[in-house]
């Protein structure tokens, strides 16, 4: 993929070449250098944008950015192809337009929340600006440590805001907006978590049929839980290799690390169907399983009101844990998040309920097992399938958006040339390009462009999905777990006693939900903005006896449904 | 239950309860840590630094006994792996880690730059227009895991100061270092590199403790640390070894 783009570049750059020589004779009054129109015509094509209107653009940032020739300033965000693009490329770009130095650094994704919370607990000027996952959307307009960007807007609309910044054109606004209006951070990258599968071995007559005789309906795109189930059994036992290669139906990680956390909180409970309807997020009960009222958080153990270790929360890790040890390599047990990412790409699984579309540039590499001869992939994503307890209306799987977030104690002069970096990267002049190297769309603007449309086919579903609704079911951690940084830790530490076999599913979700209980208790005594207020502890049975979440024990079991890709996506329309 | 008899079992709890909060507490917690002047120093019998001054004032403010063991970092974390009531620091605390041990942090918040030899100027703008150098660093240290993680070819010394010796004979072109480790490393070697071509990473450096520690001592030590920063003592102690941010 890479060669394609670096032609697509030099094809662009030759025919653009005539039009820029000729485009510095018509607006001379931009003060645009040479090297500045060297940035637009080798890096910056295609851009939804006319070469004028970029032109127009980076004028712009060269005009109001003077003030601050001359200046350092830091950035932090997680280390993914779509940062190292900009920590690269686009800083570089920055500096010769604007003369500001960026250093923008990578690290871990649990290494940017240490950092942001370290420097809130130690006053110390580390990074002046920080772009981590909306996740932190509940903290944020609770703490109040965050100038939102509302805020920004309204104190620089006429000096530092980049007129086509065109707000509405980005799709991710929704998930880092508080329940007060106010938009608390800035889309830079988006990703999702969709269902993965070999749609070459699920096109296969013979698999077809041996799959429809056994399982009673055919092979396709899992609509549930058990057909997901059944598909992985299909994979892992009743087809058990494939020329001669062991074969999975189902892929996943399991090794006590910061990591196995965020795979269940980020939308795991949610697919099961633990929490109530609404989007972005169940209320009053979220996918944390965390109630809340009135804003504030009143619970998560099923004692207090919560979901966290209702039936629903038990049939959900259940599964987790029972597909990893019948349908997954047995190695699975020891991976990470990081060294789990590419085993599909080897060739030997099926499908992935649960996958990260920030991997799609990694696994459309051309010498993969998991390519074909013309480019395009044998796999597909597809929106993931749903648990027994799941019902319409529900969120139904995880996406995120890195975005920019600007701490209120921030020097004056830093915060705005990081504003200025930080706008210049979504701008329309780089954002389809950098969609283009990182696949982390965030304009509604570049998902609609020409170009993805030509590239679609290479890109496995990346870009049908983003442009269904399902995109709006996909959600982040919604606005109910007041503390994101503080919680978080508290999820790995449960759920690999689980995994590891030293607590059960019920007991290992009791601590879990405990744990959070306690700490909702503590912040109590914090002066929060729709602080929790956590309800007494009553017999879980009354709270299972009402209505919603958490919803009582079912026991029937769900029969297998499918859909062929084409009616997946249509599902969504 | 009568309410006198209520009374008498909630004070004897109490009572118990405190009882092995002390005897817990009065449990001495060893803390390893390493040569790594100006933070850590143990020259005969006295320990000084940075390091020595935030474990006294942690301590004291958590009420834990403790001892300070200088031994080399690797045998520190060892030792903090495999038993109880061992602390060691400071550690750069990441995600990698984090499931190892319970940590207590941020101790130190450090800067690291890339320095040029005086006579050979190398302007950098990102940590990647230093991919086409040499870099030099020591054996173990995060920073060098950092840098190979982004492709830039990095050569390891035994010991920090020997990057410098090495930057002066053009065997390196750029070291990459913590910034006060290297203002103490060119004054005691009286070469004078002046400033970083790049300051490019920040780490958070913590107390990286055995995964048993109890609870009780975490919260104790972490609330100390806390008021540290709160009060000033932090900030007061960064200054006075020269380290800004």
């Amino acid at each position: 993929m890479q060669k394609l783009i670096s032609s697509f570049s030099l094809f662009n750059t030759i025919l653009l070449c005539p039009f820029l020589v000729f485009s510095s004779f018509v607006f001379p009054q931009s003060s645009l250098t040479s090297k500045d129109i060297q940035w637009l015509e080798t890096e910056f094509q295609p851009s939804t944008l006319s070469l004028d209107q970029q032109k127009e653009e980076l004028t712009w940032f060269k005009t109001v950015s003077k003030p601050f020739k001359g200046k350092t300033i830091r950035v932090v965000s997680e280390r993914i192809y779509t940062h190292q693009y900009e920590s690269e490329v686009l800083a570089k770009a920055f500096y010769d337009l604007t003369g500001i130095h960026v250093i923008h650094e990578l690290t871990n994704e649990d290494d940017v929340i240490k950092k942001l919370s370290a420097q809130l607990m130690t006053d110390q000027p580390l990074y002046d600006a920080y772009i981590n996952d909306s996740d932190l959307i509940g903290s944020l307009f609770r703490q109040q440590h965050v100038k939102s960007i509302t805020a920004i807007l309204s104190q620089y609309e006429k000096d530092y805001t980049l007129p086509t910044l065109d707000l509405a054109d980005f799709i991710g606004l929704a998930f880092t907006t508080g329940p007060d209006g106010q938009i608390y951070q800035l889309p830079d990258q988006q990703f999702a978590n969709l269902y993965w599968y070999r749609s070459d071995w699920f096109s296969n007559a013979n698999y077809q049929r041996q799959f429809e005789n056994k399982y009673g309906y055919p092979l396709g795109v899992p609509q549930n839980w058990q057909a997901y189930e059944d598909i992985a059994n299909f994979f892992s036992n009743d087809i058990g290799s494939i020329n001669g290669v062991k074969v999975y139906g189902h892929m996943d990680y399991a090794k006590s690390d910061p990591s196995l956390g965020w795979r269940i909180s980020d939308a795991w409970l949610s697919m099961a169907g633990v929490g109530d309807k609404g989007l972005p997020n169940g209320l009053p009960v979220d996918e944390w399983g965390i109630r809340v009222e009135d804003c504030h958080p009143v619970g998560a153990s099923i004692e207090r009101g919560g979901a966290l270790n209702s039936p629903a929360a038990v049939y959900a890790i259940e599964k987790y844990k029972q597909w990893l040890s019948l349908y997954a390599p047995p190695e699975a047990m020891e991976l990470a998040f990081s060294e789990a990412g590419d085993w599909a790409a080897k060739g030997n699984i099926a499908q992935q309920i649960f996958w990260y579309t920030a991997f799609v540039r990694d696994f459309t590499q051309s010498d993969l097992a998991v390519m074909n001869k013309d480019g395009t992939p044998k796999w597909r994503v597809a929106p993931s399938p749903v648990g027994k307890y799941w019902q319409k209306g529900m969120k139904s799987g995880y996406q995120d958006t890195g975005s920019w977030t600007f701490l209120n104690h921030t020097e004056e002069k830093q915060q705005l040339a990081a504003w200025l970096y930080a706008q210049f990267v979504v701008s329309k002049t780089v954002s389809l390009k950098k969609t283009i190297v990182g696949l982390t769309p965030i304009r509604q603007s570049d998902i609609d462009s020409d170009y993805l449309t030509e590239r679609a086919p290479y890109l496995g579903g990346l870009v049908e999905f983003y442009r269904s609704q399902a995109r709006n079911v996909w959600t982040p951690t919604g606005t109910n777990v007041p503390d994101y940084p503080g919680m978080a830790g508290f999820w790995w530490q449960s759920i690999s006693q689980i995994m590891e076999g030293k607590l059960t599913v019920k007991a290992g979700l009791d601590q879990l939900a405990s744990n959070l209980d306690e700490y909702l208790i503590q912040l109590q005594t914090q002066n929060l903005t729709c602080g929790p207020k956590v309800n007494p502890k009553v017999n879980p049975q009354i709270w299972l006896d009402r209505p919603l979440s958490p919803k009582r024990q079912i026991d029937t079991e769900q029969k297998g449904k499918t859909l062929t890709y084409k009616e997946a996506i249509n599902v969504w329309q | 239950m009568s309410g006198s008899s209520m009374r008498l079992i909630t004070l004897l709890i109490t009572l118990s309860l405190c009882l092995f909060i002390t005897e817990l507490k009065a449990e001495k917690i060893t803390v390893y840590t390493y040569q790594n002047a100006p933070f850590a120093e143990q020259t005969d019998n006295n320990h000084r630094g940075m390091i020595i001054e935030i474990v006294a004032e942690l301590f004291t403010r958590a009420e834990l006994d403790y001892e300070v063991v200088f031994n080399p970092l690797k045998r520190g974390l060892t030792m903090t792996a495999r038993s109880p009531n061992v602390c060691v620091l400071p550690i750069e605390r990441t995600q990698q880690r984090e499931s190892d041990f319970v940590w207590v942090g941020p101790v130190l918040i450090s800067r690291y730059g890339l320095f040029s030899d005086t006579k050979n100027s190398i302007p950098l703008v990102t940590l990647h227009d230093a991919r086409e150098y040499s870099i030099g660093t020591f054996l173990g240290s995060g920073i060098s895991e950092y840098l190979v993680s982004f492709s830039h070819e990095v050569q390891l010394t035994s010991a920090d100061n020997l990057n410098l010796k090495k930057l002066q004979k053009g065997r390196i072109d750029l070291w990459a270092a913590e910034l006060i480790t290297a203002k103490s490393i060119m004054m005691q070697t009286n070469i004078r590199l002046g400033e970083p071509e790049l300051i490019y990473h920040t780490s958070l450096r913590a107390m990286a403790c055995n995964k048993g520690l109890e609870k009780v001592k975490h919260r104790a030590l972490m609330d100390g640390l806390k008021s540290m920063y709160q009060d000033g003592f932090m900030q007061k102690i960064n200054t006075a070894y020269g380290v800004s941010l």
